[in-house]
């Protein structure tokens, strides 16, 4: 077929849709609501699957591994274990040196201790640590400042608190500057942090947000005792460089505990990494589901059209018998209808793509006014899919009106002449 | 020999029963006649020219337009026969309503194929100038009388150059005067040398003709 052809049967078409606008408007609107949600869906399965990465990505710690102290234990039974030493600052600063490293986090955990404020008294779980890694915990200071690494030199007695022990301490007052007692011990009250929220998880959810910081050198002093920590963090500089840091990491760390692997370690990005791929999984079987259900929107567009197109060869049995009286073969009679049927589709597909379009952007205005960043990137597959399925609906649920009005024998159509 | 046919029958089955319509049929027409085919309701007339018309298919016998052998052709060669050889005229006009009439007219020669819309239009309006009815071109069929009708019918069904004209009861739908108007723009065309069917149960549409023939119970008397 020539493209003048072609065009003219889109024409055509154009002229027998628009003679009946409101049959036209409703069968078009069963396509027009497939296409767009299947645009919409697959934009919006791309934007949850980029969000979780993104949430994961601000949870964990990217290029991180921490090394966990193991003992000395006082249930040692090997001659090995009675040689535990345990992770010590040293341990820490000479991680420092080792190639790649970008920072290295000490943290000592004190347990459980009982914290008294203004305005109550409570068990709080209480973790020495430093301003790095309360950044890699994406914990954010609402208010006052972080533990510097003045404080963590000087063994200061100041605390961060988090959001919630914040309300449960103080109530409504500003804790900053304010002491309090953790276990006897008087501390000043320097920050308060709130995690960062995860993706539609609210912050309040998190047991950070639970928890008292104070600097870990305190606790190692005071409650671990002999330079002792409970973890330390290594940030390797470079994805690359990552495999040798934590390599080169955990040697040195035996060779200064005189080979006794007294320590674990937890590749914390290779956690992420086996999370997200989790998650992407769970995405992908909902993506599949959503684009299932999407489609049965658009098949039973398919169905209106299908119906549609039988009236609309009911309604024209004489003007066929006419044209097939005038010379036209079946095939002729057939492209009528598959002009028709495909030219709907056309309309309908381009309709709904613009209307899933338009769907996201009101999802994300709606998100901005919520003060949520939805992240719903335009699926470019998920519009040609669109298109093209939609085109196939065309074809496929013209196909047996069009062959029903070329099969039509010209004498009976034209009612006996 | 413009059209022959030979012992044409047309048996219809209902249900398990049966019709003839048509029981042996001879039929010659040369070019340039004009004749009428008469006879009562359900004597076969109509049968008769759906199958002259290629518009149905012989139970048995030969039909041949031009020599060729037409009786046996089916589905796209038959159209393509009804498209180059055949022109209808109805007697309900069968114009397309929602085509203007320079569209209708020029219908038939989109199913030729391979004619750009420009030489389509063009043609279409020569023969609409030729019947007097350039000033009706942009109308739709629903603007004009039934005369006018009938003879934008008639450009239609010549603007193909058919070897045959066809027309059925074509002043059946029409007052006096406008059906007088219509048979003599038959009688016109017949002139310049145009060959026509007229199917009509009208004595005095018949007397038009040159020869008449007559059905009566399928078979020419």
């Amino acid at each position: 077929m020539r493209p003048g052809e072609a065009l003219e049967l889109a024409s055509d078409a154009w002229r027998e849709i628009r003679a009946h606008p409101m049959r036209s408007l409703l069968t078009l609107s069963g396509i027009v609501f497939g296409a767009a949600s299947l645009v919409s869906m697959a934009s919006l399965a791309t934007g949850l699957r980029e969000m979780a990465y993104a949430d994961l990505r601000a949870i964990g710690f990217p290029r991180s591994y921490a090394l966990r102290d193991f003992g000395p234990r006082s249930d040692a039974v090997t001659a090995t274990e009675r040689r535990h030493t345990g992770l010590r600052i040293a341990d820490l600063e000479a991680l420092r040196a080792v190639r790649g490293v970008a920072s290295v986090h000490g943290r000592a955990f004190a347990g459980e201790q009982l914290v008294v404020g203004p305005r109550d008294r409570r068990s709080v779980p209480v973790e020495g640590a430093d301003a790095g890694y309360l950044e890699l915990r994406n914990l954010r200071i609402v208010s006052g400042r972080t533990i510097t690494p003045v404080d963590v030199m000087h063994v200061a007695r100041v605390a961060v608190i988090g959001e919630e022990m914040r309300r449960d301490l103080f109530g409504t007052t500003d804790p900053i500057g304010r002491r309090i007692r953790i276990d006897g011990v008087g501390f000043t009250v320097v920050g308060v942090v709130a995690p960062m929220p995860i993706g539609f998880i609210p912050a309040d959810f998190s047991w950070v947000a639970r928890r008292i910081y104070i600097p870990y050198t305190f606790v190692s002093r005071y409650r671990l005792g002999e330079g002792r920590v409970s973890q330390i963090i290594v940030t390797a500089r470079e994805d690359a460089e990552f495999a040798s840091v934590m390599q080169a990491g955990s040697a040195l760390v035996r060779q200064r505990h005189g080979g006794v692997e007294d320590f674990n370690l937890r590749n914390e990005a290779a956690d992420l990494l086996s999370d997200y791929a989790m998650a992407d999984g769970i995405l992908g079987g909902w993506n599949g589901v959503m684009f299932a259900i999407a489609g049965v929107t658009l098949v039973v567009g398919g169905i209106g059209l299908f119906s549609v197109l039988l009236i609309s060869v009911r309604e024209r049995v004489r003007e066929i018998g006419i044209r097939k009286a005038l010379g036209a073969s079946d095939g002729d009679i057939m492209q009528l209808f598959l002009a028709e049927s495909l030219t709907l589709a056309v309309i309908g597909s381009v309709a709904g793509v613009g209307g899933g379009v338009a769907l996201i952007m009101i999802t994300k205005l709606i998100g901005a006014s919520f003060g949520k960043d939805f992240v719903i990137p335009l699926s470019v597959p998920g519009i040609g899919f669109a298109i093209a399925f939609a085109l196939g609906v065309g074809i496929v649920f013209g196909w047996y009106p069009a062959r029903k009005a070329a099969k039509l024998d010209p004498i009976q159509a034209m009612g006996g002449v | 020999m413009l059209l022959a046919a030979a012992a044409l029958t047309k048996t219809y089955r209902l249900g398990r029963v049966d019709v003839p319509a048509l029981r042996g049929v001879d039929l010659t027409v040369q070019r340039g006649e004009f004749i009428a085919i008469t006879g009562p309701s359900g004597s076969g007339k109509s049968t008769l020219m759906h199958i002259l018309g290629c518009l149905d298919t012989p139970t048995s016998g030969s039909y041949r337009i031009d020599g060729e052998d037409v009786g046996t052709l089916r589905g796209k060669d038959l159209a393509r026969v009804r498209n180059r050889k055949v022109g209808f005229v109805f007697q309900t006009f069968n114009l397309m309503p929602r085509l203007t009439v320079e569209e209708n007219v020029a219908l038939p020669l989109k199913y030729r194929g391979g004619m750009a819309r420009p030489e389509r239009r063009k043609r279409a309006l020569a023969l609409l100038e030729r019947l007097g009815l350039s000033d009706r071109v942009g109308h739709r069929p629903d603007e004009l009388s039934g005369g006018q009708r009938q003879r934008v019918a008639i450009a239609r069904a010549l603007v193909g150059e058919p070897a045959i004209l066809m027309a059925d009861e074509p002043t059946g739908n029409l007052d006096s005067k406008a059906g007088a108007n219509v048979l003599d723009t038959f009688d016109e065309l017949h002139r310049m040398g145009h060959t026509i069917i007229l199917v009509t149960h009208d004595p005095n549409v018949a007397a038009r003709a040159e020869r008449i023939v007559h059905i009566s119970d399928g078979v020419v008397v």
